[in-house]
């Protein structure tokens, strides 16, 4: 084997992920260094990594989304390369190109790929022109006298939005041609209202849409594969919380199909390092949504199924390897599924949740990918991701079940979590028969809601006899009137 | 008085009397009989509740009771009588400050029209070779201080007079 | 120990009779509480509700633990007084458990004549006290009284047991190291005024809660001075300045979370040791006694069934069988403790009498509290019984019930009648505890017999002014007579007076008497020590 370039590597990264980049690091012999807040010094990743420096900002946030100090940091480290991890400054060109130019090597795309594909109506342009199929579209300032035309010619379902929209407001669904023109002025009108800003669109209304998104790998070679896809339309205002590979949602001739234009798309942008193409799927035709340019969240269930270690392949990739793997190669065993933990209280409109982590025990036999351990202290400074769970089976259905007893035995006290809507989810029938859309948990509100009348007496008997007033008023209690009971004469 | 703990926004009362095999739960509808608790470290143990055994795992935090029981986490509160049923304002908290002894005044660190909170300092004072902070013995806005710099008072002198707040 | 066989008849004639009697009894008995205690015109809640004042019995439901008994004592006191105007008399009274401790309860009921002390009421809070210091209980207080009830001051203001004991049981109480807790939840006035003030800890309620020697009606006429409830004696003022309370609270709720908070602080003395075992239900049911109890208080009726419905296990070690048989002495248990048992089959004879002193002597060297089951219609008159000495005999056993140093309970079970009240420990005598049945009879004679005595007298009266009286004149004075010697000699009658405390359910006799032996040992239990039995 090769030496690498480097042999330290700054993890420009916090939580589960900057932990989970560790772990890889030491299987390749190299050093980690991590740049942290002192918000984070009490987390797993902090007190993994060989060399922690201190970086501080206005907020916690901020001090993690500073060039200067992020760079600073890896000379002080030495490191010879830089992991952003997913999220803060994964996906910024910028900060891609900074670092290249001090000399470090920076582990992820270049930063033409993350510049072209980081803008949404540059890369759905970029594909479409590449022959890939995107949601059909029409937009009124293309050329306003024919904004009618061309929305019909879209195809119905229609979903008339507002340019400047966001939030639903001012979107209208016209399912025929009667309706159009009508939908068309009141949704001008409404975008008027709210946004002072009466420019429209309208897309093609997708039904049961479903989020799928396929794992690719480049080189500096011209080498891409894929490693199949994710499915992760389970989710909750537009945050993913279940995802899973396979999808039950593909044939394998869709499959096939979805897996090619994935390729496709990223050697049509010379893709380089690890990446993600995202697609929407509905009624059995799939159209390109986006192009995340680092590391998922959701990697995990591709390193289960395929059995590649993504951040080694990313570290490799960097390093100007070229791919050990070819497509051939990669053959998916069984299923996975990634449980995502978050600090918040579905019951509660999923308002975020913190506190002290007084009591956390993991299951045995699943793989974790955790940013927490115990004493830590939730804040509401960064996103609510606890920690995963993973889960690996020959069958979807056995590792559903498998899912659904780990998030059961996972115990996290001291701070809301979601785990008993995952466990409500994992023992869901639309969950369990695959027949699920990105639109299903705000379809089943119940799954949200949680009933506190299950197994109540048993906490009110465990709250009972630990809390010391409760237990020492019965023990006071002289022996004879305990026994006599409420009697009255 | 039976005891409260509240759950999801709800209270939910019930009372623990001595049985023979632990204890008997009086809950609203129903009696359990018996329920015991064994503990096995300082986070967890097991429940036994009619009959049936259950593994628990256990955080204590002041009042607040964290359980994980049978794959469910649920955060309970002890609601202490003497607080639950104590006054949600200060309305029973005088609304003077007066010296607990006599003394001069030796620095006045509020003014008037400001708003002030319970245990905030209003002033320090020398008494019996002493100094000794005047604070606040409420929420509320400072209506009158009656000393100044300097001046001596008697014990039980008013020294700053409070208005309730939104006034 | 040996079981009692019981040879009642549960499917005899007479059984079913009594049964349905003394059911119709209990029911009627139970009503009468129940309407005694909660039966109010509705003015009356509506003022206690704007007032922001709970009803006492929710105030004694909030003070309690739950899930253990409480034995209310004299529900039924005044029910014969005050055309019953003021049910139970205007006070609650009871044994029940506050934070684990024993204690009991006096408590003004506001809703009857706005707390007011009638001389009922007077009788009453002292028997509680007396009941506090016999049995070392802690007491709680909930005053909420609107002073003495004036018209009727010459009843319970100046005499020794009138109001001014109250004072000076409490004043005894804390010598004794009986703590008291008082919660002002109304006004205290004049006398009510040191209630609070004597206990050992008081709470008041801000808003209702007042203490005053003279409310502002008396401050105005006496100095002409203009001042608020509030300014005078409110809870700001008695717990920032005065001093005169401790604790100030925001509601009667949050009075009684901190009541109860003080009264789970109490040193709790060791109880005195008596033997006791893991307790045992009778072998037969309680309900059994309504069909053994007759339906006339001059039937005899084996006292051995009664016991048998009592006591543990329906076991019974008889002292004595085959002497002085008209008194069945014998020990047994009851919920576990062991009890000496001295219970009526018959008239008292003297050789029942020195039976009975003997029992009591033998109890007492061994520390077990006495049980008196009373069903006595007195002593055996005659010149034969005199020259063999009755009398003194009688005195041997009123000697030995007056010196015993061991706790003594009595319940007047059917009839109670002349020196055998007083020789089965009755009210003079300091049982710990009186209860009645509601079948019982009291009086100093049998109304059959004392109406005949007194129409006989009569008779002679008018005989001696001439003429006879025909049979139907006779009558005419007999029924009268007769008619107001049963209503002053009933169970309800003796209750409104406070003779004894309380009526009880027979079933409910066992429990009843358990909750109140536990609580006689908190107080020591002397040496023996008596007077001179005159041989």
């Amino acid at each position: 084997m090769h030496t690498l370039p480097f042999d330290t590597v700054l993890i420009a990264n916090r939580g589960e992920i900057a932990a989970r980049i560790i772990k890889t690091l030491r299987n390749l012999g190299l050093r980690s260094a991590i740049a942290y807040h002192e918000v984070d010094a009490l987390t797993p990743a902090v007190s993994m990594a060989d060399l922690a420096i201190p970086i501080s900002g206005r907020t916690p946030v901020a001090s993690y989304l500073d060039f200067a100090q992020i760079i600073a940091a890896a000379r002080k480290a030495g490191a010879g390369a830089l992991h952003p991890g997913y999220g803060l400054l994964s996906e910024n060109a910028e900060f891609a190109k900074a670092v290249i130019e001090a000399g470090i090597t920076f582990i992820g795309p270049a930063p033409e790929a993350i510049e072209l594909m980081g803008d949404k109506i540059r890369a759905r342009n970029f594909v479409q022109r590449n022959g890939f199929p995107v949601v059909p579209c029409a937009i009124e300032e293309d050329e306003p006298t024919t904004f009618v035309s061309r929305a019909q010619a879209v195809g119905f379902p229609l979903l008339v939005k507002p340019s400047a929209g966001g939030g639903g407001k001012g979107m209208r669904i016209v399912r025929d041609l009667s309706a159009l023109e009508a939908a068309i002025e009141q949704a001008r009108s409404e975008a008027c209202r709210y946004f002072g800003d009466g420019r429209l669109y309208v897309e093609r209304y997708l039904e049961i849409p479903r989020h799928i998104e396929v794992q690719v790998l480049g080189d500096a070679f011209g080498n891409l594969v894929h490693l199949f896809e994710r499915e992760c339309s389970v989710q909750r205002r537009f945050q993913k919380i279940i995802e899973e590979t396979p999808s039950p949602a593909l044939s394998p001739e869709l499959r096939k199909r979805i897996c090619e234009a994935a390729v496709g798309i990223a050697r049509a942008a010379q893709y380089q390092n690890a990446g993600t193409v995202e697609f929407i799927l509905s009624e059995g035709a799939f159209y390109f949504l986006e192009m995340n340019t680092r590391l998922q969240v959701e990697h995990p269930v591709t390193e289960m199924i395929t059995g590649v270690d993504l951040i080694a392949e990313q570290v490799y990739a960097a390093a100007g390897r070229e791919l050990s793997l070819s497509q051939s190669d990669i053959v998916p065993n069984g299923h996975a599924i990634e449980l995502r933990l978050y600090a918040e209280a579905p019951e509660r409109g999923y308002v975020p949740t913190t506190g002290k982590v007084l009591l956390l025990e993991f299951p045995d036999g699943v793989r974790i990918d955790s940013g927490v351990m115990q004493g830590q202290h939730i804040t509401p400074a960064f996103d609510p991701m606890l920690a995963k769970i993973i889960v690996h089976a020959p069958s979807r259905i056995e590792a559903a079940l498998k899912a659904h007893r780990a998030v059961r035995e996972l115990v996290l006290l001291g701070c809301e979590t979601n785990a008993n809507l995952l466990a409500r989810i994992l023992a869901d029938e639309t969950f369990l028969g695959g027949q699920f859309h990105t639109g299903y948990l705000e379809e089943n509100p119940h799954l949200a809601a949680d009933n506190f009348a299950t197994g109540l007496c048993a906490f009110l008997a465990s709250a009972a006899l630990l809390t010391r007033p409760v237990r020492a008023s019965a023990d006071a209690v002289p022996e004879l009137h305990a026994t006599l009971g409420s009697w009255r004469n | 008085m039976y005891h409260s703990f509240e759950l999801d926004r709800v209270d939910h009362r019930l009372w623990l009397s001595t049985s023979q095999q632990g204890y008997r739960l009086h809950l609203r509808d129903q009696v359990i009989d018996p329920v015991a608790f064994t503990h096995h470290s300082e986070s967890s143990g097991i429940l036994t509740i009619a009959g049936e055994s259950e593994p628990v795992r256990f955080a204590i935090e002041g009042d607040l009771i964290h359980l994980h029981i049978r794959g469910r986490t649920r955060v309970l509160r002890y609601n202490d009588p003497l607080r639950t049923f104590a006054p949600a304002n200060d309305e029973i908290r005088p609304l003077t400050a007066r010296a607990p002894m006599p003394g001069v005044v030796v620095a006045i660190t509020v003014s008037p029209g400001q708003s002030v909170s319970a245990g905030m300092a209003l002033m320090m004072v020398e008494s019996m070779k002493l100094e000794t902070i005047i604070r606040s013995p409420r929420d509320g806005i400072v209506d009158r201080i009656h000393v100044e710099q300097g001046d001596s008072f008697e014990h039980d002198a008013v020294l700053v007079t409070l208005s309730k707040e939104g006034r | 120990m040996q079981r009692i066989d019981s040879v009642a008849d549960v499917n005899s004639q007479a059984f079913r009779r009594n049964d349905f009697h003394n059911r119709q009894l209990a029911a009627e008995l139970k009503e009468r509480q129940r309407a005694a205690r909660f039966d109010r015109p509705e003015r009356d809640f509506e003022r206690l509700r704007r007032q922001q004042k709970l009803f006492v019995r929710e105030r004694l439901a909030a003070l309690l633990d739950p899930e253990t008994p409480f034995l209310e004592l004299s529900t039924l006191a005044a029910n014969k007084a005050y055309d019953g105007e003021v049910p139970t008399a205007a006070q609650v009274v009871g044994i029940g458990i506050v934070a684990g401790r024993e204690v009991i309860v006096h408590a003004d009921d506001a809703s009857v004549k706005s707390g007011a002390w009638y001389p009922l009421s007077v009788k009453k809070i002292v028997r509680a006290l007396d009941i506090a210091i016999e049995n070392r209980l802690p007491v709680i207080h909930l005053c909420d009284c609107a002073g003495g009830f004036l018209p009727l001051q010459a009843e319970f203001f100046a005499d020794r047991y009138h109001a001014g004991r109250i004072l000076r049981n409490q004043s005894i109480l804390s010598k004794m190291g009986v703590p008291q807790v008082a919660i002002v939840m109304g006004h205290c006035t004049a006398a009510g005024a040191y209630v609070p003030a004597l206990s050992e800890y008081n709470i008041m309620v801000e808003g209702t809660g007042a203490i005053f020697l003279g409310g502002p009606p008396v401050v105005k006429a006496a100095t002409g001075e203009q001042v608020s409830a509030e300014d005078l004696g409110g809870a700001l003022m008695h717990t920032n300045v005065s001093g005169t309370s401790d604790y100030v609270a925001s509601s009667e709720m949050h009075a009684i979370a901190i009541a109860r908070d003080i009264v789970a602080r109490l040193h709790q003395p060791a109880k005195t040791w008596i033997d006791r075992e893991a307790p045992e239900p009778p072998a037969y049911s309680a309900s059994e006694l309504y069909g053994i109890i007759p339906t006339d208080t001059r039937a005899q009726f084996d006292m051995r069934e009664i016991i048998a419905r009592l006591v543990d296990g329906s076991r019974f070690h008889e002292y004595q069988p085959r002497y002085g048989t008209s008194l069945l002495c014998g020990f047994a248990r009851l919920h576990g403790y062991q009890v000496g048992i001295l219970a009526n089959n018959g008239v008292l004879f003297g050789d029942s009498s020195l039976k009975g002193a003997h029992f009591i002597q033998l109890c007492d060297k061994n520390r077990t509290p006495l049980l008196f089951l009373q069903n006595v219609t007195g002593f055996m008159v005659g010149r034969e019984y005199e020259r063999r000495g009755i009398t003194k005999d009688g005195a041997k056993l009123i000697m030995a019930v007056s010196g015993a140093s061991v706790p003594k309970f009595t319940i007047v079970c059917n009839s109670s009648h002349g020196a055998g009240t007083y020789a089965m420990s009755g009210r003079a005598f300091d049982p710990r505890f009186v209860f009645s049945w509601p079948n019982s009879q009291i009086s100093a004679m049998g109304a059959e017999q004392a109406a005949g005595v007194l129409t006989h007298v009569k008779a002679r009266q008018l005989a001696r002014a001439g003429g006879r009286l025909s049979e139907q004149q006779l009558a005419a004075i007999r029924e009268p007579i007769l008619e107001e010697y049963h209503e002053r000699s009933s169970a309800y009658y003796a209750t409104s007076e406070i003779w004894d405390d309380g009526i009880l359910d027979p079933a409910d006799t066992r429990t009843a008497l358990a909750i109140a032996l536990s609580a006689s040992l908190n107080t020591p239990i002397d040496a023996p020590q008596y007077g001179v039995f005159r041989l």
